[in-house]
């Protein structure tokens, strides 16, 4: 049981580094800003599964932050940081 | 009335804290500060009286939540699946009869987990949703939620604009 | 193995599964809307699968209601958090990808 939660582990974490590799790279600041989206789903995945496999129950209320940090970074985002020019010829 | 809805949320936010801290007693004046201070912030920000809220609706709700959030998932995950991708997105103004507030809000983020949309913007009285494939059966789909969070929060619908 | 244990297992799959799609969705969606649908639907079951077979293995009630509170609060954030990318994105002028554009695949 512990094998197949070590196996996942290292699955999802793959899948977030390919996921975050690929957003970092936009085109978009919108495409940027979905890695805060990503860590509050599959980090929060991750952080259960290990507080699971290594018996660290702590690990739960780091997700627990994490998941709300996603959004307040979303918000901080939107509110604030993606001031200025007009993006409508970045997209292709 | 009001005493009712401040002892309802603070038994809440209580029992709340018990879980985040799964039974533990030992840091149980932070809880009690957080809880009050929870408390305060959420009679500012939802004042007690412009919902009723309805336990049965509440389980009508999550039943339909999580069955729409289920197909929702399996749709996009076989759209993402197929060889080559055949999506027709674009966006579409729904009209809205939730009146502004919380019942928004839930609409709002009810509809991002529905199959094949997403809420791109808010208007007075309409919704601009991103759908993966035009022309769906939107409508019906946002008429659907609408009701169920009504009927969930006790509100009612406006008028077919 | 027991059942739960089975059942538990075979759920952390299904999850790691949806999750495996969903950044497959993420690779191949054209523009940050498409995307979004792939992130928030599919990673979001992805995440839902993983908590409920996290849950039948839970050593207490308290710690599974935790997990699937958790869930539920990560569900709220990424409703949120999406919504607000989103509308920020739509405000910005990101033209979202159209079918007919496709007219000139092979």
């Amino acid at each position: 049981m512990t094998d197949l939660g070590m196996v996942l582990e290292v699955f999802l974490f793959i899948n977030l580094l390919v996921a975050l590799l690929k957003v970092t790279r936009g085109p978009t600041h919108a495409d940027r800003m979905l890695a805060a989206l990503l860590f509050g789903t599959t980090g929060v995945a991750l952080l259960l599964l290990l507080a699971h496999t290594e018996g660290e129950p702590a690990l739960v209320d780091i997700a627990l932050a994490l998941a709300v940090l996603a959004v307040i970074a979303g918000a901080a985002f939107a509110q604030r940081a993606w001031r200025g020019k007009w993006e409508g010829n970045e997209h292709s | 009335m009001i005493l009712r809805a401040i002892l309802w949320r603070g038994v809440l936010l209580a029992a709340l804290w018990c879980l985040l801290t799964e039974g533990r007693v030992d840091s149980w004046g932070l809880g009690v500060a957080s809880a009050v201070l929870a408390l305060a912030a959420s009679l500012i920000l939802l004042p007690p009286g412009s919902i009723r809220f309805s336990l049965a609706g509440l389980a009508v709700f999550l039943v339909y939540f999580i069955n729409q959030s289920l197909r929702a998932g399996v749709r996009v995950a076989l759209l993402a699946l197929r060889p080559r991708l055949n999506i027709h997105p674009g966006i579409e103004p729904v009209s809205l009869r939730m009146p502004v507030g919380v019942g928004r809000v839930i609409l709002v983020n009810t509809l991002n987990l529905l199959p094949g949309t997403l809420v791109v913007d808010l208007a007075a009285n309409h919704l601009y949703l991103h759908t993966l494939d035009i022309g769906g059966s939107i409508e019906e789909e946002v008429r659907v939620a609408e009701l169920r969070i009504a009927k969930m929060l006790g509100l009612d619908l406006d008028d077919e604009p | 193995m027991s059942i739960p244990e089975l059942l538990s297992a075979s759920f952390l799959l299904i999850g790691a599964a949806f999750f495996l799609v969903g950044t497959i969705g993420l690779l191949r969606f054209p523009d940050v809307y498409t995307r979004l649908h792939a992130l928030t639907k599919v990673d979001n079951l992805g995440l839902g699968f993983t908590v409920l077979g996290l849950v039948i293995q839970a050593p207490d009630a308290l710690a599974a209601l935790k997990l699937v509170l958790v869930w539920l609060l990560a569900l709220l954030a990424s409703a949120t958090g999406n919504f607000l990318i989103i509308r920020r994105a739509f405000d910005k002028g990101i033209a979202p990808w159209m079918a007919q554009e496709r007219e000139n695949d092979p």
